[in-house]
């Protein structure tokens, strides 16, 4: 008798309202996957006809936890059309909010929303770390949890000062920033910068920034962990002990195509050097098959839209010549999502802080694919260890705003002429790419790609699964009513479909 | 120390937008001293900051079965931390996820006070006027000194 197959619902009610995962589970193993964002946004269509300018004021409200990122994206691609360049103290102030931003996304998303997982009772009362998982990651009263957020409360503050207003700052203009931070608000960033450094390399890392660094191989980083019991008790060395025991190692696997549209362009004086010398940006954009890394081609992006409830067109198109037209019949068969189907050169791609290690050589995460590939673990390893990254330059930036306070921060931009141009830049969850075409001083075409299109994407033309639809694949569920194990799986993309609703419901 | 009104919600979400359109009404009105008037958005965790050092907070925000549609309620915190028992953080984590850390997080003294005032539904004008009313009330019966 052939296994029977059973098709479930994934809930994922802590991660997003408006995803659905349905898994076909054949003898406790996910054989196939639907990924189906149930919210059409429209933000495009809102765009249409409007004021070049008011894409700094829409867009941002895209997401509430990267808003920074949509702004900047809409800000860049308004400086490409204006073929303004920016003054270095712009770009470094620019730089520090973003990776401000980033960094508070990170560690929020690791242990908010991640490691609450492995409280989870049902599936791991019986893992040897359980005790120690609820009592740093338990919703609201962790140790860990409670001191994420006051931690990562104090960083944000560097984006209000910087910003001037918060929240839904509005600080990035074509030709620069519109504010300019006195040299007591710089120093008081440095302070703020000074103590994150200083709880992240004690808490999160357990260690030094330098000594992580020199973690490099899968090796290594078993080594690591038996050196000193900080690095085993920091959230890092905690994270790995447990992931390992609770098979994250295994599963989650995707096809290894990595994206990365890069992040923080570099002022012509700087201390910072870029992650692979001659790019322009400090993080590296591109796309890679395993650890083989190629040059971003930006004509290569196109977006498929045969699984989605969107008006069809008759072959993938790049987002210039996209629409965004919502259309659904119960008679069109292959939609369902509402998410459309970014391809690069014709393939699905995973996006994120794993993908930026990659295309950076970041020498442990290179080491991870070729012994492991991508898999729950890895992909959420990079992500708490970012900051390890960006915090070092973070504070250069902030140091040369100090010293060259003086100088400009903002090109004079009097209008923005017609033409095309694109915001593509690497934000907390991927690649984000903003591309905007203006006619007659009118927005006549605007199109979003979030990173969670890239990894949350439907099949496609040629019914090739998204990303996550492909990781899920292999998974191995011990129980069907609460499978956690897809969840990580899910979650260790980090998927953002919803910041929008925010209403008080009556749960009584 | 200050008096808080913070307007929570999505201008461009038709089921998310009172918040923003009383925010928009307060706009046009003398706001008491010693209050500041913040357009919260959809900013969630991210508004902790603007609940320290604060004396009284008027939440402004879109509510869902606390009153008939059209209607306007005001709650205090603790009855929205008891309609909300069991706040959990994700992106959509909004004024129950706030409440709840809030005195885990707090840097300094708590509010003195925090109340919510909801709007059920589809509203008219009368009632996103009431409400932008109500907020102040709040405050002018709370002066900063």
């Amino acid at each position: 008798m052939s296994p029977e197959t059973k098709k479930i619902n994934i809930p994922l009610n802590r991660a997003e309202g408006d995803l659905e995962i349905k898994v076909d589970v054949t003898d406790g193993i996910i054989t196939d996957a639907w990924s189906c964002g149930t919210m059409y946004r429209g933000f495009e269509a809102m765009m249409t006809g409007r004021g070049p300018l008011d894409g700094l004021v829409i867009t941002p409200r895209i997401c509430g936890i990267c808003s920074l990122t949509h702004l900047n994206a809409a800000a860049v691609a308004l400086d490409r059309i204006a073929q303004v360049t920016l003054p270095d103290n712009a770009i470094r102030l620019r730089n520090v909010a973003l990776m401000a931003e980033t960094i508070q996304s990170d560690l929020r998303q690791a242990v908010l929303m991640y490691m609450a997982d492995f409280t989870n009772h049902k599936a791991y009362h019986r893992h040897v770390l359980f005790k120690e998982a609820v009592a740093r990651y338990q919703i609201l009263a962790g140790s860990s949890v409670v001191e994420v957020i006051r931690k990562t409360k104090r960083l944000i503050e560097i984006i209000a000062i910087i910003g001037g207003q918060w929240p839904h700052t509005s600080f990035m203009v074509p030709g620069g920033v519109t504010s300019i931070p006195y040299v007591p608000k710089l120093m008081q960033c440095r302070l703020i910068f000074d103590r994150f450094l200083a709880w992240y390399e004690k808490k999160v890392l357990g260690c030094s920034i330098a000594r992580w660094q020199a973690v490099t191989t899968k090796k290594e980083l078993a080594q690591w962990l038996e050196e000193r019991p900080e690095h085993r008790d920091s959230e890092v060395g905690f994270f790995v002990r447990f992931a390992q025991k609770a098979g994250l190692d295994f599963c989650g696997r995707g096809d290894d195509h990595f994206l990365c549209f890069g992040n923080f362009p570099l002022p012509k004086e700087t201390a910072v050097t870029p992650r692979v010398p001659g790019a322009g940006l400090l993080t590296t954009p591109g796309f890679a098959r395993g650890t083989d890394c190629r040059a971003l081609d930006a004509a290569n992006i196109k977006e498929d839209s045969t699984c989605s409830w969107f008006e069809q067109k008759p072959a993938a198109s790049h987002p210039y010549d996209s629409i965004t037209r919502p259309y659904a019949s119960g008679n069109m068969g292959k939609p369902y999502s509402w998410v459309k189907a970014p391809r690069y050169d014709g393939l699905a791609a995973e996006t994120g802080p794993l993908a930026e290690a990659v295309m950076d050589r970041v020498p442990l995460f290179q080491d991870l694919i070729k012994e492991t590939g991508a898999t729950a673990l890895v992909r959420q390893l990079a992500r708490i260890t970012r900051p390890a990254r960006l915090l070092p330059d973070m504070g250069t930036w902030i140091d040369e705003l100090l010293a060259h306070h003086a100088d400009p921060f903002y090109t004079p931009v009097k209008t923005i002429p017609d033409g095309q141009g694109a915001g593509m830049i690497q934000a907390a969850r991927g690649a984000l790419g903003h591309w905007v075409t203006i006619e007659n001083s009118k927005i006549s075409n605007y199109q979003v790609i979030t990173p969670t299109a890239w990894n949350g994407s439907p099949r496609d033309g040629q019914m090739q699964p998204g990303p996550w639809e492909t990781a899920l694949k292999g998974t191995r569920v011990k129980d069907l009513q609460n499978p956690v194990e897809a969840g990580h799986v899910i979650r260790s993309f980090d998927p953002c479909m919803v910041c929008a609703v925010h209403i008080v419901k009556n749960e009584k | 120390m200050k008096n808080k009104i913070i307007c929570i919600g999505s201008r461009l979400v038709e089921t998310d937008k009172a918040g923003p359109a009383v925010y928009d009404r307060l706009c046009r009105k003398k706001i008491p001293a010693q209050t500041d008037l913040v357009e919260g958005g959809i900013a969630g965790l991210n508004l902790l900051c603007h609940l320290e050092q604060a004396k009284i907070v008027v939440f402004v925000d879109a509510v869902s079965g606390f009153t008939r549609p059209g209607q306007m309620i005001l709650l205090t915190g603790q009855q929205v931390q008891a309609a909300c028992p069991k706040p959990v953080y994700d992106h959509s984590a909004g004024i129950a996820y706030l409440l709840a850390v809030l005195p885990r997080v707090c840097h300094g003294p708590l509010p003195e006070d925090i109340f919510l005032v909801g709007i059920e539904g589809r509203c008219d004008s009368i009632t996103l006027d009431r409400a932008a009313d109500a907020a102040l009330t709040l405050t002018r019966k709370n002066p900063v000194v």
